[in-house]
């Protein structure tokens, strides 16, 4: 396996596809913003002071498929023969669930454009209902399929799992990406935990949140949310030293508080503010 | 006793926040405020500037609630609090908190309470930019200490 946009000496090159020959290619990417209820509520209801959010994020993420050669460096100028950008509100969750899917005959592969068009409709809800909600994050922009080419097919549902299938959900994971190939989608339906870690933290650990299944927490508290988290990856101990605080549900929590579906829990270094 | 607690990138300026919190009440004698600004040197010298981070939502409840404490510690007529958050450079104002009262004792130790608590309670973290490297900053405990002062009261 090599990365193809890089040469023999290591340098960033665009990969030369004239001789390649055409194929039908598709690919499907997704993404999530979550929000706070009354701020889905009123996105619903067509009530933000920007007008008709929905509409606009989609033409927003077709756009910006078009014009993904002008953002990544070493991407091709595709002739697009589709862009799909479809919005699904979830009220359990609180959030809108994005999926691209973008399609065409030719040499390239057309996940970056998926993928291009959920950021940017994912950052098209945000400026759309930020007057109004500031503290929406944009969760889990990954790839859900592709077809054609000569790297294959690929889908995120028949990718290996993980013994434990934490979720990051922030695309800032890089460091993670690796060993997190289970799915979103099955994250979503599970009850789940919403962990996560600011600051110095977040920092030493490498990423932002995750998603934890309840299934796999044996005492329904913070202490089973940290032993599950350690039994995964031993950076996780972490969470035990002595100062880090704890929230739960952005109130502050102690080793035997008790989690339900759909908490949030919060990790950080003790506050320097002031 | 009427309060407001904002977290914000902007500068502000604390003779417009003071009017606009007490200006047009003539039951207040007494207003403190207090402005806590960057300093250019700290746990290492030569600081250029640093980075405040938060925890929206909480952040706004811990200062509410901080507020509210004061409130029903002294005779308040008000008490406000604004924190900056984002890159700030040395002599930037970060803090601002103001404690209005009938008489002024009351105003002076609700503000000194007020800070003492932000300090060891509200979600803010300060990451320093220096000639030498970025750190996080450690808490302190001398700020543990002051905090502990009004518990023992």
């Amino acid at each position: 396996m090599t990365l193809t946009h890089l040469n023999a000496r290591g340098e960033a090159h665009m990969v030369d596809v004239a001789d390649k020959q055409e194929t039908r290619r598709e690919a499907t990417a997704s993404g999530r913003i979550r929000m706070r209820p009354e701020t889905l509520a009123l996105l619903a209801e067509g009530g933000l002071p920007k007008g008709d959010v929905l509409a606009t994020a989609r033409i927003a993420g077709i756009q910006a498929a078009k014009r993904t050669h002008e953002l990544i460096p070493l991407c091709h100028a595709l002739a697009l023969s589709k862009v799909t950008v479809d919005f699904e509100l979830d009220e359990i969750e609180s959030c809108v669930d994005v999926t691209a899917t973008c399609r065409l005959n030719g040499r390239t592969g057309v996940e970056m454009e998926a993928l291009t068009a959920v950021s940017v409709a994912c950052l098209t809800l945000y400026d759309m209902c930020k007057a109004v909600d500031k503290a929406m994050t944009i969760d889990a922009v990954q790839l859900e399929a592709k077809r054609g080419g000569r790297s294959g097919d690929f889908s995120r549902d028949t990718a290996p799992g993980l013994s434990i299938p934490t979720t990051p959900d922030a695309a800032s994971a890089p460091t993670q990406a690796v060993d997190t190939k289970t799915t979103v989608s099955k994250a979503d339906s599970e009850p789940s935990i919403r962990v996560r870690f600011l600051a110095e933290l977040r920092e030493r650990l490498g990423h932002e949140s995750l998603t934890l299944p309840v299934s796999a927490l044996a005492e329904a508290d913070i202490q089973g949310v940290k032993r599950a988290l350690r039994d995964h990856q031993e950076q996780y101990a972490m969470l035990d030293e002595p100062r880090i605080l704890i929230a739960c549900n952005q109130t502050l929590a102690s080793d035997d508080t008790r989690v339900e579906p759909g908490d949030e829990v919060a990790f950080f270094p003790p506050v320097t503010g002031g | 006793m009427a309060w407001e607690v904002r977290v914000q990138e902007s500068p502000f300026d604390v003779g417009v926040e003071q009017a606009r919190w007490f200006g047009n009440r003539h039951d207040i004698g007494a207003v403190v405020s207090f402005t806590g600004l960057v300093r250019d040197f700290n746990e290492r010298p030569d600081v250029q500037a640093l980075t405040l981070e938060h925890f929206p939502g909480m952040t706004e409840k811990a200062l509410t609630d901080i507020a509210r404490a004061a409130g029903e510690r002294w005779q308040l007529e008000g008490v406000g609090i604004i924190h900056r958050i984002g890159r700030l450079a040395p002599g930037d104002a970060i803090v601002l908190v103001s404690a209005a009262s009938a008489h002024r004792r009351d105003a002076f130790e609700a503000c000194d309470f007020v800070m003492d608590y932000l300090k060891t309670r509200a979600p803010f973290w300060k990451k320093e930019h220096t000639a030498s490297g970025d750190y996080w900053v450690s808490e302190r405990q001398s700020d543990r200490n002051d905090a502990d002062r009004w518990e023992r009261q």
